[in-house]
């Protein structure tokens, strides 16, 4: 739906800014100002919090933590070592980065509940720590008389100059973060968040992704705590308290959990609704937590994200697709094969390859058939790195496959579809095509999207490519995930089930964009049920049956091949149309 | 009453005569949410019952901001109130953290702070602007401990400590003194504030053969460790922190659960023992439906003082400061001077229930304890 | 000392009880309610006020406590799920955050924030069992858990409601697709969760009272005990919850069982809650997917 986050936002949001910016000149006693730059503080946490949570996807409970950890060293360097503020600013980002590189060795690889069930863990321990370690940390009082912010010699009062001097660093802050959202990399994010299975696939290290988003995070949590503990003069145990890190959750998800004006938009709500509800005394917390509880029904995914959908409803505005650019042509193309060499995989008792060999030779359009758990899409996934296999390997060439990371696979020349469709819900479909551009390291965002539009147009899908994919039907994503294959520039393409649903006129038009690539040298192994799409399609066919090759050859061979017909055709007039 | 705390103040503060009718401002910035809710609760209603007893004459503002239980919340409330009060004095939180956080800005701004926090370091900032009306853990502390040499003939101490700031100020106290008499802490722990079963903590108290347990812990556990102590039959004299002496802790418990069990505090609203005391506790509790503790009760004290000052003409917070700094109050509880720097309260009790009822007697009074615990 | 276990099997009786109530919304309604520690809190005041008005041991009040809290559960799935169903998981976290926090400090205005003691669930202290005498609450805490456990091990084994409601964790497009009511379904899942939250309420509430501020303890335990024992596994969270109370209660309690262990810093609270997290780190290590791997299928 919409190319570029803010788009369409730009507006409302820079109305919004000016109005930030001139608050503390209407708002200016001590308590305002104290408020505004506590805001300012919890911004920062907020988008270090965005790239973990928002843009990865995982629940990191130890933002609050790193935020801590961020703080306490700044006290303690600057009460116990007289450290100036700059020193313990900068050595606080790097403790909070060093910690989280620390535990990302071990649970960074974690999934969902047992990712976050660790990384709480690590914060508990760190709050029972700084407990119990008086000498160092004060313990439970933990440390007062935390000097103010000087700089370059000179102290910075609080009230407006160090409201200015945190919201500059906010706004650095933010402009970083916008930085690395907004070009490729930022796309990336959402395929490795709402794609993951198909990260690896188009060259992305999701791995090293989310290392990079972990360690920002911590960065920046870091960065506050340093800013929160001089503004507030002292640190205790509270910092690293749990309610410290839902505050952080609940601004991210109320904000908008990958927006940068969402993170100011929950960290100032959240910094201001208790207070302007104070006057109802014991109360005031009730009316907080209904004041949240009507704000995430009313905007699910973040204020950000419900501005957007509101401009999008009141002025509705489509986006103009870019001018399409041919591809570079790739270099001369490798001649090696994709030789299948004795593959074996069970899951757990289940023998699904019992010893597969074939070879997929250049120019070549090779079908995978057999019935339903013959081990067909295993294949595929252990081709493309995201299943090991338990014996044999798959070469390309003389280059040993079986072991590498999908990332590294794909960037060998070897792109793949999925049976599930594997694409970014909430991207446009040019979006998913120009993500599969980013391995060539001289593009930028623009040109992508306008080879990616090169890429939607030859495939017949340049009329969706503005579209949210979540919306779109079935053999237009099909399509979209083809051209995200060929985005990669592969040398291989494996497809899985990609005529699945197509109308007859679409299978047609499928059928002729595969031969095209053939005449283009490249070589495709396609898995399909639907013989005569295969039949006029397909130079060669292997059918497996129980995990072995049972038949390979010509499709007529195949088709009048006995053991093909037992095991899965049938008698010949029970032929799937 | 009013007329003879008055008379008393009027006698204390060596002032003479009224003055004509001043506006003061005195913000009640307490936790009333959060685990230090109950006491922070006590500790508004002890300043509200002051304010609406104030002199005549003087017009009093209160309001209640909550303070939470992090210190960066409780300067928010202290920005805020300085900023659309101009407060002649704070009723500042029991929290310790709190307090020091506050402490700085009241400082900048010159407003002082009447608390009942017992945290030691409060009064040890060489700041002026602190006034604690509650005996701070070197004081208390030294009743505790002094009750259990003296009185009760221990010479093995064991403790449970809660792992607070509160706990652990008060911890470092009860080290710091049995060191000084000559006791041996034979077994120590500090134990969670949510911890659900204290029985392994006491098993190995018993074990360690103390001749009294010291418990220095928040409401709930103190109950807790009792009640436990109690079905395990424990057999060891208990002398507990000033959480027991609250109504609500006592209520908790069976009376015979609470047999022979004391604790220290600063007073036993309850407990009554003067006319003054009494007037007190029926005012309480028709106020706000509920039994005051010592904390209520140091809070109302502090805040009477204040208001009885400023009724003499110190209605500016310089001149509350000075007079806080320099008068001597005759309260409720006991009566008030400051140190020099800013402990007002200076004496102690201990309390110990008989196992019928739920109101304690009090068993012994220290005066004039110095609260020095260096050796 | 069987006093030891005792105490230790009541805490992970009703542990259980919580993270039970927390599985069966995350399986039915894949939500993570953050609402469910004070759930608990909110069982031990509605155990407080019904004894108020009803003085009678708390095993009489447990089906009106169970009563009450399912309304409660149904409430809070009316306010802070259905209206957010279908939409991004995270959104729920909030409105339970939030509910929570209403919970929370809806108790401290109305109970105020005292401790408060629930009713004991029997009359009378202690039985002599033997040389050793048992507290009598900690074995009808035991005894009320476990049965409410298999009970719920009947539901969901033998009954046909139960396995629809198995059926709807399992898949909820496949059950709507069969004719479950799914909607009813989670409904029905808030409502149980809540109830067995408000059950562990009570039984917590006679012997270690009851704040307004303890639902974080408990929704950080009954996380932990989910967690670890295998998102989604009703057996992972039991064995969860067993882990927990062990490093509470008797791992302190070793140099009196083992008195050759020395009474040292290695057996305080605050060593065991480390050790505690040390061990779940470890066992993540070892099995990325909890004790007993996960009983609902991710799909592909």
């Amino acid at each position: 739906m919409r190319i570029d986050p803010s788009r369409g936002l730009r507006a409302p949001l820079a109305v919004a800014a000016i109005g930030l910016a001139l608050w503390p000149s209407v708002f200016s006693s001590a308590y305002d100002l104290r408020l505004f730059t506590l805001a300012g503080v919890y911004v920062l946490l907020v988008l270090g919090y965005q790239f973990i949570f928002g843009h990865v996807g995982a629940l990191s409970l130890t933002q609050g933590a790193f935020f801590g950890l961020g703080a306490y060293a700044s006290a303690i360097l600057a009460v116990r070592g007289g450290w100036s503020f700059s020193e313990t600013f900068v050595l606080s980002i790097a403790i909070a980065v060093a910690l989280a590189a620390l535990i990302a060795i071990p649970v960074l690889g974690l999934e969902s509940h047992y990712f976050a069930l660790a990384t709480l863990g690590i914060a508990q321990v760190l709050l029972l720590v700084c407990r119990e370690w008086a000498p160092l940390t004060g313990g439970v009082n933990g440390i007062s008389g935390v000097p103010g912010i000087v700089l370059f010699g000179r102290a910075v009062p609080g009230g407006s100059p160090s409201l200015i001097l945190v919201w500059s660093l906010v706004v650095i802050g933010a402009a970083v973060a916008w930085r690395i959202q907004r070009g490729l990399y930022g796309l990336a994010f959402h395929v490795v968040r709402s794609a993951p299975a198909a990260a690896g696939t188009i060259g992305l290290d999701s791995g090293r992704m989310r290392l990079a988003a972990f360690l920002l995070s911590a960065a920046y949590a870091g960065a506050a705590g340093a800013l929160f503990v001089r503004v507030n003069g002292i640190v205790s145990p509270d910092v690293l308290e749990f309610p410290v890190m839902v505050t952080c959750l609940a601004m991210t998800v109320i904000g908008g959990a990958t927006r940068v004006a969402g993170a100011f938009a929950g960290a100032f709500l959240l910094v201001y609704l208790p207070e302007w509800f104070r006057p109802l005394d014991k109360y005031y917390l009730i009316a907080y937590g209904a004041g949240l509880l009507v704000m995430i029904v009313a905007a699910p995914d973040g204020l950000l994200g419900a501005a957007a959908r509101l401009r999008q409803r009141l002025m509705p505005e489509t986006d103009v697709a870019p001018e399409p650019e041919r591809l570079p042509r790739p270099e001369v193309p490798v001649t090696a094969p994709l030789i299948f060499r004795d593959v074996v995989k069970s899951f757990g008792g289940v023998k699904a390859l019992q010893g597969v060999s074939f070879e997929v030779r250049r120019g070549e359009i090779v079908g995978l058939i057999g019935p339903n758990g013959s081990g067909k899409t295993t294949l595929i996934n252990i081709a493309t790195g995201l299943e090991t296999c338990d014996g044999g390997a798959v070469l390309y060439g003389n280059q040993v496959l079986t072991g590498r990371a999908p990332f590294a696979i794909a960037r060998l020349g070897i792109a793949r579809t999925f049976q599930n469709i594997c694409l970014a819900g909430e991207l446009s479909a040019l979006d998913n095509v120009a993500v599969a551009r980013s391995l060539d390291p001289g593009v930028d965002i623009e040109t992508a999207r306008a080879q990616a539009m090169h890429l939607l147009e030859t495939l017949g899908a340049a009329n969706f490519a503005m579209s949210q994919v979540r919306a779109l039907p079935h053999g237009v994503q099909r399509r979209i995930e083809l051209a995200r294959a060929l985005a990669v520039q592969p040398q291989f393409v494996l497809l899985d089930e990609p005529a699945a649903g197509l109308s007859e006129r679409e299978q047609a038009d499928l059928a002729g964009q595969i031969k095209t690539l053939r005449t283009r040298g490249l070589a495709v192994l396609l898995i399909e049920h639907n013989m005569p799409f295969l039949a006029g399609l397909a130079d060669r066919l292997i059918c497996l049956h129980e995990g072995r090759v049972i038949g390979q050859g010509s499709p007529d061979e195949v088709r009048r091949n006995p053991r093909v017909i037992a095991a899965y055709l049938g008698e010949p007039q029970r032929v799937p149309a | 009453m009013r007329a003879v705390i008055f008379c008393a103040a009027l006698a204390a503060l060596g002032m003479a005569t009224p003055l004509a009718a001043a506006e003061v401002s005195i913000p009640v910035l307490v936790p009333i949410t959060g685990f230090l809710s109950l006491e922070g609760t006590s500790q508004r209603n002890g300043a509200m019952l002051a304010i609406r007893n104030a002199p005549a004459g003087l017009n009093v503002r209160a309001d209640v901001a909550d303070t939470g239980t992090a210190p960066d919340v409780a300067v928010n409330a202290l920005e805020r109130a300085l900023g659309r009060d101009a407060p002649t004095a704070i009723v500042a939180s029991m929290l310790g953290t709190q307090v020091l956080a506050m402490l700085p800005i009241a400082l900048e701004h010159k407003v002082p702070l009447l608390t009942v926090s017992g945290t030691a370091s409060v009064t040890e900032k060489g700041n002026p602007y602190v006034f604690r009306f509650f005996p701070g853990d070197a004081i208390t502390k030294v009743a505790h401990v002094r009750y259990a040499a003296e009185i009760l003939k221990a010479k093995r101490l064991a403790l449970i400590a809660q792992t607070t700031e509160y706990g652990q100020s008060g911890r470092a106290a009860i080290e710091a003194i049995a060191a000084k008499l000559g006791l041996e802490i034979v077994y120590e722990e500090s134990v969670d504030v949510q911890l659900r079963d204290l029985s392994p903590v006491l098993g190995k108290v018993r074990a360690a053969k103390p001749d009294v347990l010291l418990l220095h812990l928040h409401a709930g556990p103190t109950a807790l460790a009792i009640r436990q102590a109690a079905a395990m039959n424990l057999d060891i004299p208990i002398v507990a922190g000033s959480a027991l002496h609250q109504p609500t802790t006592a209520a908790l418990l069976e009376p015979a659960e609470l047999r022979g069990v004391c604790a220290e505090t600063n007073a036993s609203p309850v407990s009554g023992g003067s006319p003054e005391m009494e007037r007190f506790l029926q005012q309480y509790r028709e106020q706000f439906k509920s039994e005051p503790d010592g904390y209520a009760l140091g809070q109302y004290d502090g805040v009477m003082m204040a208001l009885q000052a400023a009724a003499q003409g110190a209605a500016t917070p310089a001149a509350l400061t000075a007079a806080l700094s320099s008068g001597t109050y005759r309260g409720l509880a006991m009566t008030y001077k400051s140190d020099g720097k800013g402990n007002m309260a200076h004496s102690a009790i201990i309390v110990c229930y008989d196992g019928r009822s739920r109101v304690p007697t009090v068993a012994k009074r220290y005066d004039d304890i110095d609260g020095v615990l260096a050796r | 000392m069987l006093q030891v276990l005792a105490n230790g099997l009541a805490l992970a009786a009703a542990y259980a009880l919580v993270a039970l109530g927390f599985v069966l919304v995350a399986n039915a309604a894949n939500a993570v309610n953050f609402a469910q520690g004070d759930l608990v809190m909110a069982g031990g005041f509605v155990a407080v006020a019904l004894s108020r008005l009803w003085p009678v041991p708390g095993i009489v009040l447990l089906p009106a406590v169970l009563a009450v809290m399912a309304v409660l559960g149904l409430a809070l799935s009316a306010i802070a799920y259905f209206p957010l169903r279908g939409r991004p998981a995270t959104a729920i976290f909030v409105s339970t955050i939030a509910v929570g926090l209403m919970l929370e400090n809806g108790a401290n205005a109305i109970f105020g924030a005292e401790p408060q003691a629930g009713p004991p669930l029997l009359p009378g202290a202690a039985i002599a069992l033997g040389p050793v005498s048992l507290s009598r609450q900690s074995i009808a805490v035991i005894v009320t858990a476990a049965v409410l456990i298999l009970a719920l091990e009947f539901l969901f084994a033998r009954l046909r409601f139960g396995w629809r409601l198995r059926a709807t964790a399992q898949d909820r497009e496949m059950a709507a697709s069969i004719g479950i009511d799914v909607t009813w379904m989670i409904a029905f899942s808030f409502a149980l969760g809540a109830a067995l939250g408000g059950a562990a309420g009570l039984l917590l509430a006679n012997s270690f009272f009851v704040t307004p501020t303890d639902g974080i303890n408990y929704m950080l335990k009954a996380y932990i005990a989910v967690v670890i024992g295998g998102w989604g596994s009703i057996r992972g969270a039991v064995a969860g919850a067993l882990l927990i109370a062990l490093f509470e209660v008797v791992y302190p309690s070793l140099p009196l069982l083992v008195p050759a262990l020395p009474v040292s810093w290695l057996f305080t609270e605050t060593t065991a809650t480390i050790i505690l997290y040390g061990v779940v780190l470890a066992v993540l290590l070892l099995r990325p997917r909890g004790l007993f791997g996960e009983a609902v299928l991710r799909r592909a």
